[in-house]
């Protein structure tokens, strides 16, 4: 549907307007995220009243409190998995592995202060999770394999590095009981968390990295074309993604008093999935952390009312999967040939 | 339009035989390693080796034909429990029929989400991701987020016993029928081509005349049904059937289809190198716990491997190269070098 | 008006070669059917057809007939409607009116499988031969009559034989086909159509891409699949080749049926004068020129030895700023690989640029960029540009960084700097935060250009097709845009295969043709019927084959 045959038949300009909305290219996918972010608004609404009617005790300041802190450390997790996503890498799966990582380093630089300590680990989850943008932006590798590679890869440095025990805080609590301490009700991660996503989306819509991490995640070749730098602003993503996982690594140690790789528990798929019901497009693209933020608070506002209905495990993995099925397929179907 | 180019495939002789000569390799240096270091071999190991093959070598295989039709089944160890769990709660009375329903049960999954892959046109990886949580989730749910204990001790002591000279067993025989029946519908089918068609040039495929709609869904169903068929056999051995979010089977299995000369662009790859493929990581496996490393060290190295592998299997890697490196040039010759005509 | 030819009687238009016409063989009835039919019956009917995409008319009132044995030309501009001819039959598209009879019946078909099933085969320049698989398994891939098992024995002795009669006789079977040359995987296809017994064989530009000795085979092969009763539908642009092999030869001008002819009362000037119309024979065509010619600072910018990948010859050009040159060649010729070369966009390319003096390194697109060339792709919407996000990030996409102070970009910077490009290219400000996708075709392509160029420091301006899927308007303006830069002092080249767009717009006019230069000669100086048979034949008198 083009402007000049519009331009060439007026009377029916109205009806070829509604329908290149409705049939047009773009036209099915705005459509699909719309009614995506329609549907997870009415699941959202959906748990709410259920959880409200059903149970006792959910919808109460309380409750409220406790869903925003269980957002915390995921949240910021998520932020991270957003990069990786919009650039058009669809997901990291090893971002737990590196939240675990940047734990353990840090409860063990401890004794070198909080600062330097957090700083450290932080780096480190960037370069790690930065060396696999590498792979995947400069060599092409598909996105998927580096990380479960470099998942298992990390894996194993990290049990030889401590012989798989459980590393404790080489400092005193009194250092980074800072970290710890709720801050007018609401758990510290909960404010580290505001200032990653606010600097976080500051970044996407304000810098010429945000910019060209939009155009290659649209499309790679035309950014090549264009001479965008594809292989860095990738690996930037990466190591965006892995200092976000780094920051939740740090929060997360703190609060355990101690870190192993047990730490990074669900993680990668709780970000996964905030991401994806929050509608960020999974080929890249389009997207927001404002999005993942409340994809975030819906899993999380569903996991609370689950466990407050006492769901088993199994329970809560077999709803949370069902429901990244459905948003993935409503958000990213897509009309015409699916070649390759 | 675009001139027609060749896509580089596997069916040079090289690259057809490099699965068999990286386990030709990894054999070789099974047996030299353990002697240079006073370590010594036995019967019991290369039972171990037939036994990691018994448990992984159906999953290989079901993420190797997904990847050979051009998509990518992250949900395979999600598959392969739910088979174990459907198998271990269902085959008390008859073992085969419990073996049935697994499989079954794997098979209903894998059209489930091959149906949304199709129809609804998402990403496999994706679709696959949903997949392995719902799936998983399910388990736990079955299995009441513990094991389930399978009272049939004697069938796994069946499925288990060391035949021929205490080297390989039942499961592992059924595991290796699994290959042969699958190589044979690879190669006396028409699927066979089909399957590698769909996977190298989906266009070609479908102006060709293939339904390749209908061929992925298949796919998916066969790669399910092959997963849960490992985890059920896995649960009668074990005598009980767990589930896990570990992710560690997929890391094999991917790493060992790879190796096998399957690829991720789709297209390329034989079952008789996918079980090449599957052995070599056994073997890999068995003598990195024979030289006791330490329990690190098997992550350690699969997953570096993994990553190796990927990128020695990356698209136009020496293109990729020259792209790095010739900023350097590009530079040096705008500051006025002469510029000599064979530069390049 | 039904245009079949002169009176067509019982004796007319009848293969050349005198065959009999055998009875086509068809799947479904059983083998050593009733005797030969009746030779008068076509086995395809075309009756005015005709179909519009919006205002656009494609084709209009168009009817052929085509009869088992014959080998039928369809030849015309692009735009003349070829295409859209083909894809109503192959069932791609749905004719606004008129039908299509095959064997008398009506034929209405819904997609690759329904065709194959009728008896319908599709030859076109993308290939549709598996490269991963052998030449045996494409040869049998997806035959709607093959059951589950493969009888190899048998498949190796059909194979064998369908191999035979287009000329793959020494082939080995268990060929892998990404060994094959792009003429053997045509030959490929057509034995493929071959096998399943097609009735009705088209070819779309199948020899753009092919070598001498390759189009042989192909003709041969076509001829074998004629004689065994087939009908053939040989779509080209290449006149040389649909005199030498086709039968009766049916021109499409503007979406009208110019004529239908049997070859034997055809000639090449005959043919040229049926494709561009009476208007062509006059040099420096039949519209003032567009814009007086600057005399061009000569040596601004210069090819030496260039040769970019696929080119058979090297490339020698001497260009001036405020230049505009038109690279005259059809789909295939070489004339993109040139560009794209001279664009930074292949590593491969080998010889000397320079611009203003100063070398220009081939195989850079960022190289390229800054030394100010800028090379706008054909593919606009595959590598050209975002379409999902907005016309102004499309705009601002190649000079983020100068937009931006210290990493940061402001939007009121995006803003300012979209609307400064948009007014440039003349796109509509309104439209800036819409995304691209809702544009026009020609409203994209102005902003796949306004993006790309930089009035101050682009020197070379390389245009692939620049008005491919643009409409009178579009062109127009686009065309007002090119000249604008090129006064500004940038030099400009650009490729197409409309004679009318080359005459417009270059004052320098080179003729490609498979892969090497042909002529170059200033506008005025152009004869339209000689740069035809430029473009598709390689000169008025044929080429003779090195």
């Amino acid at each position: 549907m083009t402007e000049s045959d519009a331009a060439a038949e007026p009377l029916s300009l109205h009806r070829r307007a509604v329908a290149a909305a409705v049939t047009g290219w773009l036209g099915a996918h705005r459509t699909a995220v719309a009614a995506g972010t329609w549907a997870a608004l009415a699941a959202l609404v959906a748990v709410l009243a259920y959880g409200a009617v059903s149970t006792d005790g959910f919808l109460t300041v309380a409750n409220g409190k406790a869903i925003l802190a269980s957002v915390g450390v995921v949240g910021i997790v998520a932020v991270g998995m957003t990069f990786v996503m919009l650039g058009g890498n669809l997901f990291s799966l090893s971002l737990g592995t590196t939240l675990a990582v940047s734990a353990i380093a840090f409860l063990d630089f401890l004794h070198l202060g909080v600062a330097a300590a957090a700083v450290l680990a932080a780096a480190i989850g960037a370069a790690v999770s930065g060396a696999q943008g590498v792979a995947v932006g400069a060599f092409g590798v598909n996105p998927i394999v580096v990380t479960i590679g470099a998942g298992a890869l990390q894996e194993g440095v990290v049990v030889k590095l401590t012989g798989g025990r459980t590393i404790v805080p080489s400092a005193p609590l009194s250092s980074y009981r800072f970290l710890v301490t709720p801050l007018l009700g609401l758990p510290f991660p909960v404010y580290v968390l505001a200032g990653v996503a606010l600097s976080a989306e500051l970044v996407l819509r304000y810098t010429t990295f945000g910019r060209e991490l939009y155009l290659v995640g649209e499309n790679r070749r035309a950014a090549r074309a264009a001479g965008l730098r594809v292989a860095g602003v990738t690996t930037a993503a990466f190591a965006v993604a892995g200092l976000c996982a780094g920051v939740a690594g740090i929060l997360s140690g703190s609060y355990n008093q101690g870190a192993s790789l047990t730490l990074s528990g669900t993680y990668t798929y709780d970000a996964i999935s905030a991401a994806i019901v929050g509608g960020n497009a999974i080929t890249g693209g389009r997207g927001s952390v404002g999005r993942t933020l409340f994809g975030a608070i819906v899993m999380a506002t569903l996991s609370d009312l689950m466990l407050l209905r006492h769901y088993g495990t199994g329970a809560q993995i077999l709803v949370k999967g069902v429901i990244v099925l459905v948003f993935v397929s409503l958000l990213n179907a897509r009309r015409g040939g699916s070649d390759g | 339009m675009r001139r027609p180019t060749g896509r580089r495939s596997g069916r040079s002789p090289v690259r057809h035989g490099l699965p068999f000569l990286t386990l030709a390799l990894m054999v070789a240096a099974f047996v030299i390693v353990p002697a240079a270091s006073d370590r010594s071999i036995s019967h019991a190991n290369l039972y171990d080796i037939s036994q990691q093959v018994a448990s992984l070598g159906t999953l290989v295989l079901a993420l190797g034909l997904t990847m050979i039709a051009g998509e990518f089944d992250l949900s395979v160890p999600a598959t392969y429990q739910l088979g174990s769990m459907v198998a271990v709660t269902t085959g008390v009375g008859s073992p085969a029929a419990g073996v049935v329903a697994g499989v079954a049960a794997g098979a209903a999954a894998g059209v489930v989400q091959g149906l949304v892959v199709t129809r609804l046109r998402v990403n496999s990886m994706c679709v696959t991701l949903g997949g392995y949580l719902g799936i998983v989730g399910l388990v736990f749910v079955v299995g009441h987020s513990s094991g389930v204990g399978y009272p049939r001790f004697d069938v796994g002591a069946r499925l288990e016993q060391p035949l021929v000279e205490g080297v390989i067993s039942l499961r592992s025989l059924v595991v290796i029928g699994c290959f042969l029946a699958v190589a044979a519908v690879f190669t006396l089918t028409r699927l066979g081509p089909e399957v590698r068609a769909t996977g190298s040039d989906r266009r070609a495929a479908r102006v060709a005349g293939i339904e390749v709609e209908r061929l992925l869904v298949g796919v998916f169903a066969a790669s399910g049904a092959l997963a849960a068929l490992g985890g059920a056999l896995q649960g009668y051995a074990l005598a009980v059937a767990t589930p896990s979010t570990a992710t560690d089977s997929l890391i094999f299995a991917a790493t060992a289809a790879l190796l096998g000369g399957v690829s991720l662009r789709g297209g390329e790859g034989t079952v008789a190198g996918i079980a090449a493929g599957t052995l070599t990581l056994g073997v890999l496996a068995e003598l990195l716990a024979v030289m006791a490393f330490g329990d690190y060290i098997t992550s350690l190295v699969t997953g570096a491997l993994l990553v190796v592998v990927a990128l020695a299997g990356a698209p136009d890697l020496s293109d990729r190269l020259v792209e790095l490196l010739h900023p350097l040039r590009a530079s040096y010759r705008l500051r006025g070098r002469p510029v000599g005509a064979d530069d390049r | 008006m039904h245009l079949l030819g002169d009176g067509l009687g019982p004796g007319d238009g009848a293969p050349p070669e005198a065959q009999p016409i055998r009875e086509p063989l068809h799947p479904r009835l059983p083998e050593g059917g009733p005797a030969a039919a009746n030779a008068r019956t076509a086995l395809l009917r075309v009756e005015h057809l005709a179909k519009r995409f919006g205002a656009i008319v494609a084709i209009d009132d168009v009817s052929l007939e085509l009869r088992a044995g014959e080998i039928h030309g369809l030849c015309g501009h692009n735009g003349a409607g070829k295409s859209t001819l083909v894809r109503v039959l192959m069932g791609l598209v749905q004719p606004d009116s008129g039908g299509v009879l095959l064997d008398g019946r009506p034929l209405s078909l819904r997609g690759a499988r329904d065709a194959q099933a009728h008896g319908l085969a599709f030859v076109d320049q993308e290939l549709s031969v598996v490269p991963a698989l052998t030449v045996e398994e494409n040869l049998f891939l997806g035959d709607t009559r093959a059951g589950l098992v493969r009888r190899r024995s048998s498949q190796r002795r059909l194979a064998g034989s369908a191999l035979e009669r287009v000329g793959l006789g020494g082939l080995a079977p268990t060929r892998a086909v990404e060994a094959l040359s792009v003429g053997e995987r045509q030959l490929l296809e057509i034995a493929r159509a071959l096998h399943r017994q097609a009735r009705l064989l088209i070819l779309d530009e199948p020899t753009a891409t092919l070598t001498q000795v390759e189009i042989d085979k192909v003709f041969a092969a076509v001829r074998e699949v004629a004689a065994s009763g087939f009908g053939v539908i040989f779509v080209s642009h290449r006149l040389g080749e649909v005199l030498d092999l086709c039968h009766r030869v049916t021109v499409l001008r503007d979406g009208r049926v110019a004529g239908s002819h049997s070859v034997s009362d055809l000639d090449r000037d005959r043919l040229v004068e049926l494709l561009v119309g009476e208007a062509g024979s006059e040099p420096g065509a039949a519209r003032p020129p567009a814009r007086r010619r600057r005399p061009a600072a000569a040596g601004t910018v210069s090819l030496r030895a260039v040769v970019p990948p696929g080119w058979s010859a090297p490339c020698d050009l001497e260009l001036g700023a405020g230049e505009v040159v038109g690279l005259a060649g059809q789909v295939g010729s070489g004339a993109s690989e040139l560009l794209r070369a001279l664009g930074g966009l292949s590593p491969k390319a080998r010889g000397e640029v320079s611009l203003d003096g100063r070398t220009l390194p081939l195989g850079s697109v960022r190289a390229a960029i800054r030394a100010g060339v800028v090379y706008i792709s054909n593919d606009r919407k595959g590598e050209g540009l975002f379409l999902g996000r907005s016309v102004a990030e499309n705009l601002v996409a190649s000079r983020l960084s100068s937009i931006s102070r210290g990493g940061a970009l402001p939007p009121r910077a995006v803003r300012g700097a979209a609307g400064r490009l948009a007014s440039r290219v003349a796109v509509d400000p309104r439209r800036l935060s819409q995304p691209a996708a809702t544009l026009s075709g020609g409203n994209q392509q102005k902003v796949f250009i306004g993006r790309a160029v930089d009035r101050e420091r682009t020197r070379l301006l390389l245009l692939d097709e620049p008005t491919r899927g643009v409409d009178v308007s579009g062109r127009t303006e686009i065309h007002a845009l090119v000249r604008l830069f090129a006064d500004g002092g940038a030099t400009v080249v650009f490729s197409s295969t409309d004679l009318e767009e080359l005459l417009d717009l270059a004052d320098l006019v080179v003729t490609v043709f498979e892969q090497r230069i042909v002529s170059k000669r200033p506008r005025e100086a152009v004869v339209p019927s000689t740069l035809l048979a430029e473009m598709t034949m390689g000169g008025p008198e044929p080429v003779v084959a090195p």
